[in-house]
């Protein structure tokens, strides 16, 4: 399907008489000063822990619902949504939406994200017109459904997740309604909390309200509607003009879920194709896969969002709103695909799944365009639940550990990839500090560290990632589920850079009972004394890792980023520990040069061994996880050491794109 | 005779030394130019040049830039960190977010100890203080002699949990002083003992890092002063608006970090206060950024929500000031869509304002100040010339051409967008506090804010616009006039309805013992000392908290309820009553009150009608060119009424008194405009 937003090229003025442009300035400020309000106040008053994280964006909208302006700290994933659940309550609604009203909305199939994601969305009048909506959208703890978080992995359609609300009035001409608003909040784990968050998130929309009436006030209502109208127009004039210096043409790159429970092993694709002719940018995901059967799919809105986040990531300093919609379009196919599922296929868990795909595929196209700003792969966003009853107190409360990383972005142009840093989902998505969860959840943490050796090897590094772990203590009735990807579509580099690290939970690692769950799994059963550990990946690195500086390599040794061992076998950099405890390490030189060159004239076979044999080696110890990854390109399942054949064929046939290609 | 009170402000650019003589009420500032490599060198030159006899000093107090530079800079001595087995890295992990969002090549800063220097012992603690594992002493031991054989010269220790029970940290410290003798230790549960392991480490690392460089700057200033025949404490500004002794100083120098930025605000307070406005903001506009701050019934607005970088908290109280960058120097320029923008780059001091005539040619806001005559041809009476036809041309290239608009016009749109930005930051900080700007007076400072004071002040339909008697010198003035204070604070997460009314009194009487303890160290006597208690609170199940005064009795923490429900619904606009509140810490503030100094107050002279020096073309938006009267202001005595439009030129500054405003030269010889266009 595609949306329908009418493309006008040079839209600027064309129909309506510009506003003066220190006019439209201030306006244009005042109205960002507005929605960042209403974001100060949300986080100021939140409930949901999610949304104390970041989890949660604003946004000003227009009569029509197209977005004005979006919250300069928003969370990514949200980015080119918003405006469709507010034309969604136009549709709904028509001529039923009065001064005092607040709608509710969550509904992935009608351009939403999940139905975590709950949006309030109040109507800005001036006498009996609607001049603009006022709009606050964040992500509750849970939404009901059959499991605690309402993410639950083995879902293919979406009822039983969670409540989805189509739109419904909230609020009906300034009074609440407490029979729709308890219909809402007591399908939840924890109403009071849903409770608290519906009326500080009303409330929040209030604020932005108030601004724009002001802004009424004082210039006048038809100069505040042109303005609106002006700034979406100045966003897209804006993205023209860049996109018109650039060559026209066609890019394509495919990226890979992990598997598709629904069929055997091998790669579930997503294909990006991005055409620039003039100043127009279109995108085209033909030859991505049928929907998958789990709840990694995508919906049309959080399609669009992986879209334009992606895009945007290379115009960093442009404000967003619907202008900018306007100059990226896309073309994201019919119904029943992995990236617009449709209903009743589940979503929820869009964001492990194809929006990171998505997203990191448009980075490595915009890295060939914009080679100075290039950007590998970057880590997968995950989520860790672990839920029951909290023994520490005779009523044994449920409990809920909800827990999320930071991990390594890709390796780029003219530095290494940054490290341990919030998901590409939401850079502002913060971790959760372990005091407060060992508080609230018979949980100890038992390390939070950086993973050595996690950054994709690179002349630029992949930025390192992070390994949690911890054991349950007083836990009973207690279930373990994962939410992520990249176990087997691992972290790429680009330009003849490396992967990292597949993603993935450990139960009780290093002891006999070591079981590997895998980067997808729900309920799993866990009891008091249980240990888990997983770490988040690294970024991809970028440029052949056996041409990085070798001093780069030796600071990366005495900080313990990379180990003396990796040093070697991904580096090429013989690094002796002379008195470690003073941090004096030695470059053998000339073993480097010796071992460089042989691993260059060696490196294209090892990734062309038989890969039974590779893998029959890694199940008797011979060979370890980073070696069977960067060095031959063989993908098993990491637990039994398994091979996954047609697998490892997709993954071997992205390292010669990626890396091998550019090896001189 | 002690009869003098010093104050030294150190800026970037320059080190201003303000004096006050008690026998004769009067204030004067020298300036000198600020020496970065070693601050002391200016701040002695300051006071050589200001004639200062130091045994006549009474006070000396100062604000010190040390510790942010150093912070920014990472310019430390050798440091290390001790921290729990497995947590080595929740300092560069942090919370994993960046400032900037969307652009992938701009990353948050190194953290402040590197991972080669951060070891880590055996040893846990749980959550409610229990030990889960106890101190391996035999590793602990070996990390202090491997410390030693690195040479570490300060140690921060952060353990997990420390805040709900220190006693591993403070063995570990035992076990560093007895290895390491001569290096400072910081443990986490005595710098800040609450909850959250990343704010708190991160607090204790900056502590330690700041530790040999603050307190030996500290000490050697201490040391000349007392030379010179200083007698007193050296007092220094901290963060927190107040001030303390240097003894404090070693403890704590992580208090001093915005040392820098806390003595305008005070400064703005304290003019807002004298001028009868318990609600003030204050704009201190300089060449390169605008620092904005409040003050709210008498008192700034303090937060804990702080950090010199983006990434690195430091939870210590801290005078809430937003910086945004909009100053003299900031640049006018149009984008790729024609929009007219206005900073946040600026021509700085290189290459200057195109009217300097040092190399500029991008049009500055002190460019269209030149163009629109609102500064003449001279700055700093007739130090430094300006050239206006370097303005002109700059302006005519960059803005006006483009945009087709008069030379003036773009001049004026120039002047208009800053102030627009300026306002729209004034809306930030009060209106997300349910503050309406209509209700407080501006105090407009710094070398440029009373050029822009009263566009900005209509801008907001504020009604007042208070200018202070040395504009330019006006942050030196605060550090005169602060009081010593400290901020304690502990964890008390409990439900209101389960408190016992007698714990809660007992955990406050402990914290003001200590507090008083620390007042009594500094020198305070027990008759100036003041003790507050506060408590943070939220409803049940929020995660922030606000903080509201307790008083004591049975019926405290009732009140301080009612309080809380008040403040939510002020600052967001909804209060819910049938929801459980829960107490989240406990904090006290301490202060030591200084003796103010008594300004001159001057008699009103009424009927003195000033003479112009000279009438210029001044533009404004309104009327266009109009021919303007410019005063010295030093000719203007209290009592003083001006119709607008007028100039008022002085050394270090230029105040703007548009069309259809009153200028009054009060009491104290400020300037009150007051703005007769309000609308509500």
């Amino acid at each position: 399907m595609s949306i329908d937003t009418p493309t006008r090229p040079g839209a600027v003025g064309a129909t309506r008489p510009a506003l003066d442009p220190v006019t439209f300035e201030v306006l244009k400020n005042a109205f960002a000063t507005s929605v960042d309000l209403m974001s100060e106040q949300i986080l100021r008053t939140c409930y949901s822990f999610v949304i104390y994280s970041r989890d949660f964006s604003s946004a000003l909208c227009d009569a029509e619902g197209n977005t004005v302006m979006q919250g300069s700290q928003d969370i990514a994933v949200h980015v080119g949504t918003l405006h469709f659940q507010c034309k969604a309550v136009l549709e709904l609604f028509k001529d039923d939406i009065h001064p005092g009203d607040v709608f509710a909305i969550n509904d992935p199939y009608r351009g939403g994200t999940h139905f975590n994601d709950v949006s309030f969305i109040r109507p800005i009048f001036v006498g009996d017109e609607i001049i603009g909506f006022a709009q606050n959208k964040g992500h509750w703890a849970d939404i009901g459904g059959r499991v605690p978080g309402s993410f639950d992995v083995t879902a293919t359609e979406h009822f039983g997740e969670g409540l989805r609300i189509p739109a419904i009035k909230v609020f009906d001409r300034g009074v609440f309604r407490y029979d729709v608003g308890a219909l809402l909040v007591e399908n939840t784990r924890s109403p009071e909390v849903a409770l608290g968050d519906l009326h500080a998130q009303a409330e929040a929309t209030s604020m932005c309200e108030r601004e724009v009436l002001r802004l009424v006030d004082r210039y006048g209502k038809d100069t505040v509607v042109d303005a609106m109208a002006q700034a979406q127009d100045y966003v897209e004039t804006i993205v023209r003009h860049r996109v018109a210096a650039l060559p026209d043409g066609t890019w394509s790159t495919t990226d890979y879920l992990d598997a598709d429970p629904g069929k055997g092993e091998g790669l579930i694709p997503i294909t990006v194709t991005m055409t620039i002719e003039g100043d127009q940018v279109t995108y085209n995901l033909d030859g991505s896969a049928d929907a998958v059967a789990s709840f990694l799919n995508s919906g049309y809105g959080t399609t669009y969002s992986a879209i334009y986040a992606g895009t945007k990531t290379f115009f960093p300093d442009i404000p967003l709103n619907s202008g900018f919609y306007r100059a990226v379009q896309a073309d994201i196919g019919p119904e029943g695909t992995v990236v617009n599922a449709g209903w009743p296929h589940a979503v929820t868990g869009f964001c492990s799944g194809p929006y990171e795909k998505l997203m990191n595929a448009i980075f490595e196209i915009w890295s060939q365009l914009q080679p100075d700003r290039a950007l590998a792969c970057c880590f997968n966003l995950e989520y860790l639940l672990v839920g029951g009853r909290d023994a520490r107190s005779d009523d044994r409360p449920y409990f809920m550990w909800y827990d999320w990383m930071a991990g390594g972005w890709g390796g780029r142009a003219t530095k290494d990839g940054s490290g341990a840093t919030a998901p590409v989902f939401g850079v502002g998505l913060a971790v959760q500090p372990l005091e407060g969860q060992e508080r609230l959840s018979p949980v100890l943490t038992t390390h939070h560290a950086l993973a050595v050796d996690s950054g994709g090897p690179g002349r630029y590094r992949g930025g390192v990632g992070v390994e949690k772990g911890g054991i349950l203590t007083d836990a009973t009735s207690t279930v373990m589920s994962y939410c992520c990807d990249r176990a087997r579509s691992i972290t790429w580099g680009i330009g003849g850079g490396l992967p990292s690290i597949p993603h993935g939970v450990w139960l009780n690692p290093g002891t006999d009972q070591a079981r590997f769950l895998g980067s997808v799994f729900s309920s799993v059963p866990v009891q008091a004394g249980d240990s888990f550990s997983r770490p988040s990946a690294g970024g991809g690195g970028y440029g052949d890792p056996l041409e990085r500086e070798i001093d780069a390599v030796l600071e990366d040794v005495i900080d313990g980023y990379v180990s003396v061992a990796r040093a070697a076998t991904d580096y090429g950099v013989v690094i002796e520990a002379v008195d470690p405890e003073l941090d004096d390490y030695r470059v053998d030189t000339e073993a480097t040069t010796t071992l460089r060159s042989r691993i260059r004239t060696q490196r294209r076979d090892w990734l062309a061994e038989p890969a039974a044999e590779v893998a029959a080696r890694y199940r008797a110890g011979e060979v370890d996880v980073l070696d069977m990854i960067r060095k031959y390109g063989v993908i098993v399942d990491w637990g039994t050491g398994e091979l996954l054949e047609e697998t490892t064929r997709q993954f071997r046939e992205t390292l010669h794109r990626r890396a091998a290609a550019h090896w001189s | 005779m002690t009869s003098l009170r010093v104050a030294v402000d150190v800026g970037g650019t320059f080190t201003d030394v303000c004096i006050f003589d008690e026998d004769t009420h009067q204030v004067r500032v020298t300036k000198v130019p600020s020496t970065p490599d070693d601050p002391m060198v200016a701040v002695m030159d300051g006071v050589r040049r200001g004639q200062v006899d130091l045994s006549s000093v009474a006070l000396f107090s100062h604000g010190t830039t040390v510790a942010t530079n150093a912070l920014i800079t990472r310019r430390f001595p050798a440091a290390a960190m001790v921290t729990t087995r497995g947590f080595r890295d929740v300092l560069e992990i942090r919370d994993g977010t960046k400032d900037d969002l969307w652009d992938a090549y701009r990353d948050v800063g190194q953290p402040y100890i590197r991972r080669r220097d951060r070891f880590e012992v055996a040893e846990r603690i749980d959550y409610a203080g229990n030990i889960v594992e106890p101190l391996d002493e035999t590793q602990a031991r070996e990390v202090a002699r491997l410390l030693r054989r690195r040479g570490a010269r300060t140690v921060a220790v952060c353990f997990v949990n420390s805040h709900a029970n220190p006693v591993h940290e403070l063995r570990m410290r035992q076990i560093l002083e007895e290895e390491l003798p001569d290096a400072t230790v910081s443990t986490s549960a005595e710098i800040l003992p609450e909850i959250f392991e990343y704010e708190r480490f991160n607090t204790t690392v900056a502590n330690a890092v700041l530790a040999p460089l603050v307190t030996g700057y500290v000490d050697r200033l201490g040391a000349q002063l007392s030379e010179g025949g200083y007698a007193g404490d050296l007092l220094l500004l901290h963060s927190g608006g107040g001030s303390m002794t240097q003894k404090m100083v070693q403890k704590y120098p992580v208090r001093l970090a915005a040392s820098g930025i806390a003595a305008g605000a005070i400064a703005a307070r304290h003019v807002a206060t004298q001028c009868g406005y318990p609600n003030a903001i204050g704009l201190d506009m300089g060449g390169t950024s605008t620092d904005i701050c409040l003050v709210h019934r008498g008192e700034l607005r303090v937060t804990k929500e702080w950090a010199v970088e983006y990434g690195y908290p430091i939870i210590f109280p801290s005078i809430e000031v937003l910086t945004i960058g909009a100053g003299g120097g900031s640049l006018a320029w149009l984008d790729e869509a024609g929009s007219l923008r206005n900073g946040p780059q600026s021509a700085g001091a290189d290459p200057g304002p195109a009217c300097y005539g040092t190399g500029g040619a991008e049009p500055t806001n002190s460019d269209a100040n030149v163009v629109l005559g609102r500064l003449g041809t001279t700055l700093a009476g007739g130090a430094k010339r300006l050239f206006p036809d370097l303005a002109e041309a700059a302006l005519t290239d960059k803005v006006a051409q483009p945009l087709g608009l008069g030379l003036a016009e773009a001049a004026g749109a120039v002047v208009k967008v800053a102030n627009a930005n300026m306002a729209d930051a004034v809306r930030l900080v009060s209106i997300r506090r349910g503050l309406d700007p209509r209700d407080f007076a501006l105090v407009a400072f710094g070398g440029a804010g009373a050029l822009h004071g009263a566009e900005v002040a209509k801008e907001l339909s504020i009604p007042t616009v208070i200018v202070p008697a040395n504009p330019g010198v006006t942050s030196a003035l605060g550090c005169l006039l602060v009081d010593i204070r400290h901020d304690l604070s502990q964890m008390y997460n409990h439900p209101v309805s389960t408190i016992d009314p007698d714990d809660l009194e007992a955990k406050f009487h402990a914290m003001e013992v200590s507090a008083s303890e620390r007042l009594r160290h500094e020198g305070v006597s027990p008759d100036h000392a003041v003790l507050q208690r506060l408590v943070s609170m939220r409803y049940l199940g929020q995660w922030r908290s606000l903080a509201v005064e307790i008083g004591t009795g049975p019926d405290a923490l009732r009140e301080a309820v009612q309080r809380f429900h008040e403040q939510h619904e002020r600052e967001f606009a909804f209060r819910r009553d049938d929801s459980p509140v829960e107490v989240y810490q406990l904090a006290l503030k301490a202060i030591g009150t200084t003796p103010k100094p008594a300004f001159e107050r001057h008699t009103p002279t009424s009927g003195h009608t000033p003479e112009p020096t000279s009438v210029r073309p001044v533009w404004f938006e309104t009327d266009g060119w109009v021919d303007t009267p410019v005063y010295d202001r030093t000719t203007l005595p209290a009592g003083t009424t001006l119709a607008g439009p007028a100039i008022i030129d002085q050394l270090d500054s230029t105040t703007v008194v548009p069309p259809d405003t009153r200028a009054d030269i009060d009491e104290w010889l400020n300037i009150r405009i007051h703005l007769t266009e309000v609308s509500r």
